[in-house]
């Protein structure tokens, strides 16, 4: 089995035609499911949160069969996990991609089980601080994406489960639970 | 003697009849009696010897497929009844109602993948995979009869020979020869293009592409348009090996 750093990847990456778009729709639908599960795994294991569709990525091409995806494989494969919610064009021309393998909600609730956890509520802490803070080591929260961290938390406090402020440093924002 | 014609001939006569009727009853009687006599003496031979082998038929897939031929010889059918005195005594119905099980089941988690076609060999690696916790071995021979009873069933099971090797179908697909060809082409390196067929089978470029679109439709090739050469390769997941763990796992 080939390995891509520490992460196992599936037989069919193998495959040559795994990497035309097939033509036909069953063909296809099979084929884009197998790739949206591997994109969604590798980002999650390797702690990817953005795919740009120009660069490179280890799972766009394969150099042991010599294939590479066309661009507009990805954007295929992509989109489909766009359709999906677990994933987002961060632009109008489908270049970068925001790869949500928790939604937005699911961000929110490990946010919530995390302040919790940590005895968090109604206390006062920052963005920053969830992302790379001491707390959150070993944690999915840790170094996550702040794109997606402040969707969440955001979402949190449309809710009412928090309030977010401007702090005293200008890149920086507080975070005050009320759970 | 010359026939008197008169009433005493004719009783004579019906007598003579009566005593021929009675001698072929007992012979038929005596034949039938022998017959059953002989029966019963195969059936216990028959029986002893499962009976006594009963552990290398259920371990020994060689020796399996010989006692199979053996029965099949004397017009015996293990196989015909799970009700019927072989089952009870072997169990052996059993054995291949759970193979066929198993077969429809590894055929129905790869078809998104192979399309509904499987290369007799992988389906038998992917069955010893799935039965890795039962130490009985099992042989080609053995899921060849599961799956011929599986197609008492109409399921559309089928193993068809494409070249040397045999594949098994699990979707009601019918493939002419053309498509036949093309699969035993693609057997070589696992897939084929359109020049090549037409060099190696001399058909007319309609004939190929036409063979290989319905072999797209019926998902049992894929395109590969990456190749350096620019060719597009036409693909068969049912011939090549890399299919191993593709469906296994899902």
């Amino acid at each position: 089995m080939q390995k891509l750093g520490d992460f196992k990847l599936p037989a069919f990456f193998n495959y040559p035609p795994y990497f035309s778009l097939q033509p036909v729709r069953d063909t296809r639908e099979k084929q884009v499911q197998l790739w949206k599960e591997l994109i969604l795994d590798y980002c999650r294991t390797q702690k990817i949160f953005v795919i740009g569709l120009e660069e490179e990525f280890p799972l766009f091409s394969n150099p042991v069969i010599e294939r590479s995806l066309s661009n507009e494989a990805r954007e295929a494969f992509l989109s489909a996990l766009v359709s999906e919610g677990r994933a987002e064009w961060l632009d109008k021309g489908h270049r970068k991609c925001l790869i949500l393998w928790h939604r937005i909600q699911d961000w929110a609730d490990i946010i919530l089980r995390f302040a919790k956890d940590n005895g968090l509520e109604d206390t006062v802490t920052t963005v920053e601080e969830i992302r790379t803070g001491i707390e959150s080591r070993g944690t999915e929260l840790h170094g996550m994406d702040r794109t997606v961290l402040m969707r969440a938390l955001k979402l949190l406090e449309h809710k009412g489960k928090l309030a977010i402020f401007k702090g005293t440093s200008a890149d920086d924002e507080g975070v005050k639970f009320s759970v | 003697m010359r026939r008197r014609p008169g009433i005493g001939g004719l009783q004579t006569a019906a007598a003579a009849r009566d005593q021929y009727r009675l001698l072929g009853e007992n012979v038929a009687k005596l034949r039938t009696d022998l017959m059953k006599e002989q029966l019963a003496t195969f059936r216990s031979q028959l029986e002893e010897f499962a009976r006594k082998h009963k552990n290398d038929i259920r371990k020994n897939p060689t020796f399996r497929s010989q006692f199979h031929e053996m029965c099949a010889k004397v017009g015996v059918d293990p196989l015909a009844s799970n009700k019927g005195f072989w089952a009870e005594l072997l169990g052996i119905g059993d054995f291949y109602y759970e193979l066929g099980v198993q077969i429809v089941e590894i055929c129905l988690a790869t078809r998104p993948h192979n399309g509904g076609l499987i290369n007799m060999q992988e389906l038998c690696n992917l069955l010893r995979q799935k039965r890795k916790s039962d130490r009985e071995a099992i042989s080609e021979d053995d899921c060849l009869r599961a799956i011929s009873k599986l197609k008492v069933m109409g399921s559309g099971f089928e193993v068809i020979s494409v070249g040397k090797k045999k594949l098994v179908r699990s979707v009601p697909t019918e493939l002419n020869k053309d498509h036949n060809q093309i699969l035993e082409l693609a057997q070589a390196q696992g897939f084929v293009t359109v020049d090549e067929v037409e060099r190696r089978l001399s058909w007319t470029s309609g004939r190929a592409i036409d063979a290989l679109d319905t072999l797209l439709e019926e998902g049992l090739a894929m395109i590969d348009d990456g190749h350096r050469d620019g060719r597009r390769r036409y693909w068969f997941p049912c011939v090549s090996s890399i299919t191993s763990s593709v469906g296994a796992d899902s």
